[in-house]
């Protein structure tokens, strides 16, 4: 992977009074009082809430906010309420682009691969900010043009040999299968060279080998560098694979913790783990 | 008229078109932009190139300038007038890009189809203020003092008629001898169909072309249609007409267009625009401002509208608002469907199919009273083949292009490059 230039965050990035999971560390993200509102429906009720490097679990009931606060971190809704920081940029008011350039990207809960271009193109697509992508590099292309396209193909060769997808490089995208896309939609946003990334449920559908596989890449990506805000309904392994779990339910976060012990909070039992199953 | 004129005529024709449809492609096959107001820009480039380059005080007009760009630079001899017509052609372009920008920066954040029936509106609006406003471009009474480059060189002659037949006639055959090599080179090794063209089309079209022509004209027409860009009738001595010249710098400016859009489409850029069109979202989420693509990628398909009309002026001689109806937009969607949708070989074939039905149908020799329902089968025809081309082959007669982007080889890296 290449090398992380993680910004140094601000002294007034300290966690305050939101509810903070591990105060150890400097958050990556601090998200105050986020609302978001369709209508009638609150679908976001003033969230607070800090990310920090590593792995955080996102869980709650269908219907608890999850996917409306990805899309308000990522720029795609706009919140009616509250802000959301990266580091020390406010991005509450940011468009996508802006977002990811910042170094937050995410993946969609259904996978958007680009299915009538190649795996390798989908991967190619992802470097920021290349020469090549202006009108004038594309027209004029000078050594730096040819140099960044060789840099670009052998990470995104690399990466696909990472997430097993090399083979399928010169397949259309729209010919991969389920956990295929899952998988490229992944290495895509890595591509992007993130600090964060935001992973709206990467394992749904996906077999259980295959699955191991994701979370084994994942872990692999923390000790790189990589933090990751992860979506998923399945408990046991946001259980296991998890430094710190946030549990949203009704537009709110009910409570964030270790894993341990939000499986141990009773209104999280009640909410969402159902008594006895757990 | 011999065979050769007729050819030369529609091929300016096709020429014209594809760089047009070339603009379209970029908008709408590349990039996704449903742009219904296209030919807005080849009016705005036919326009604009005209009175930049007309004399002032044109007898018959009353609209803005003629500003007489040649004129101006005409001192420095004919090359300098080219230069001054040059200028106004790019002065065209850049007024089509200009704006098309206006009209993209409000409408492109529109969802497609909205984006289509606005940029549709928004042409039909310029056209009739075009029309309506005597003032600015002298109304429906249009511009016929088009400034044409270069007409005073032309007939081109080089010397005596012998010279002249020979110079031109060795070029005219260079010409059929690349097009062969091109034909065999294309076609032999694409299997069943590949036979098909070079076995039974191409003598077809040669029986066509060479020998019907000698039986009703004897050898006079055999030399003309041979001899394509010698007219022995131009001037004293014979030469090159006008006619021919303009078909040349037609083909000399589609293939700039051709390459640059290349150019654009087989790189890093290329890519983001693809991506706009398949699902702009995701582009987004990875950090590349989609909109400021989809205007360029806007700007960039007019500004080749616009030369497209500035060619269109000189083929012509003479513009007004009529020529340029919401209809020419349709027919280049129909060249670009036709042909193979983000191909850019494809919108030439698709241009060539169309306007081959279109233009080369109106020398079937019909009885008079018939010539109204010829016109309306000429329609019918072209709805029947797109039909049957949807239905068919609907990614259009050459399906979407390749993309490649060349990098100088590396021993190491192995594996295809081609993306």
């Amino acid at each position: 992977m290449s090398e992380r230039n993680t910004p140094t965050p601000t002294p007034d990035a300290t966690p305050t009074d939101s509810p903070a999971v591990g105060d150890d560390r400097d958050p990556i993200l601090r998200i105050e009082g986020i609302t978001k509102q369709f209508g009638g429906i609150t679908a976001l009720d003033g969230v607070d809430l800090t990310v920090d490097t590593g792995i955080t679990g996102l869980i709650g009931p269908n219907g608890a906010g999850k996917t409306t606060l990805f899309n308000c971190l990522t720029g795609f809704h706009k919140p009616d309420d509250g802000r959301a920081r990266l580091y020390e940029t406010d991005i509450t008011a940011e468009e996508p682009p802006a977002i990811a350039q910042h170094g937050m990207v995410r993946t969609f809960q259904i996978p958007r691969e680009l299915a009538d271009m190649t795996v390798f193109e989908n991967l190619l697509l992802a470097p920021m900010n290349q020469h090549g992508e202006r009108l004038r590099g594309a027209w004029v292309r000078g050594d730096q043009f040819v140099e960044e396209e060789q840099t670009i193909r052998d990470r995104a060769r690399e990466i696909a040999a990472f997430f097993e997808i090399d083979h399928l490089l010169d397949e259309p995208a729209g010919s991969l299968s389920g956990g295929q896309r899952k998988l490229l939609e992944i290495a895509r946003a890595l591509l992007t060279d993130p600090d964060i990334v935001l992973l709206d449920e990467p394992l749904a559908g996906v077999n259980p080998t295959l699955e191991q596989k994701i979370l084994g890449r994942i872990e692999d990506l923390v000790e790189d560098g990589y933090s990751f805000l992860l979506i998923e309904h399945d408990i046991d392994l946001i259980m296991d694979n998890c430094e710190r779990v946030v549990v949203m339910h009704q537009g709110a976060v009910l409570t964030t913790g270790s894993p341990e012990a939000v499986q141990s909070d009773e209104r999280v039992i009640e909410a969402y783990l159902g008594g006895d199953d757990v | 008229m011999a065979v050769a004129d007729f050819i030369i005529s529609l091929l300016t024709f096709i020429a014209i078109y594809s760089l047009f449809g070339i603009g379209l492609n970029l908008k709408f096959g590349f990039t996704g932009l449903i742009d219904f107001g296209h030919v807005a820009y080849f009016m705005i480039g036919a326009y604009v190139t005209v009175v930049l380059t007309m004399p002032a005080g044109a007898a018959g007009y009353s609209g803005i300038g003629g500003f007489a760009l040649p004129e101006l630079f005409g001192v420095l001899g004919p090359l300098g007038s080219l230069f001054g017509w040059v200028l106004g052609v790019l002065g065209g372009m850049i007024a089509a890009a200009l704006v098309s920008l206006a009209v993209g920066v409000p409408t492109l954040r529109l969802r497609e189809d909205y984006l289509a029936i606005t940029a549709l509106g928004i042409a039909t609006i310029l056209t009739t203020v075009v029309n309506d406003e005597e003032w600015l471009f002298n109304g429906p009474f249009g511009i016929n003092t088009v400034y044409t480059p270069l007409r005073d060189v032309f007939p081109l002659s080089l010397g005596g008629f012998t010279l002249n037949m020979a110079v031109f006639g060795i070029l005219s055959l260079a010409v059929f001898g690349l097009t062969g090599y091109w034909l065999v080179r294309v076609f032999q090794h694409r299997g069943r169909r590949g036979r098909l063209v070079l076995g039974v089309l191409v003598p077809l079209v040669a029986v066509w072309y060479f020998v019907l022509p000698t039986l009703s004209g004897g050898m006079v027409e055999l030399t003309r249609n041979t001899l394509w860009l010698f007219d022995p009738t131009a001037g004293p001595n014979g030469g090159m007409d006008y006619d021919r010249f303009v078909l040349l710098l037609s083909v000399a400016a589609l293939g700039g267009g051709y390459w640059i859009t290349e150019r654009t489409i087989n790189s890093p850029y290329g890519r983001v625009l693809r991506a706009i069109r398949e699902d702009e979202d995701v582009p987004r989420a990875l950090g590349k401002e989609t909109f400021q693509y989809k205007l360029q990628a806007l700007m960039l398909g007019s500004a080749l509208a616009g030369a497209a009309g500035a060619l269109w002026a000189i083929n012509i001689g003479f513009i007004a608002p009529d020529q340029f109806a919401a209809t020419i937009t349709f027919y280049a969607f129909t060249a670009v469907i036709v042909g193979g949708t983000a191909n850019n070989k494809g919108v030439i074939l698709g241009t060539a199919f169309f306007w081959g039905i279109r233009n080369g149908t109106r020398f079937i020799d019909v009885p008079s009273q018939y010539s109204i329902q010829l016109a309306a089968a000429r329609l019918m025809l072209i709805g029947v083949v797109l039909i049957l081309i949807l239905y068919y082959r609907p990614e259009g007669l050459l399906g979407e292009q390749d993309y490649d982007i060349p990098l100088p080889s590396r021993d190491a890296s192995g594996g295809t490059d081609d993306v």
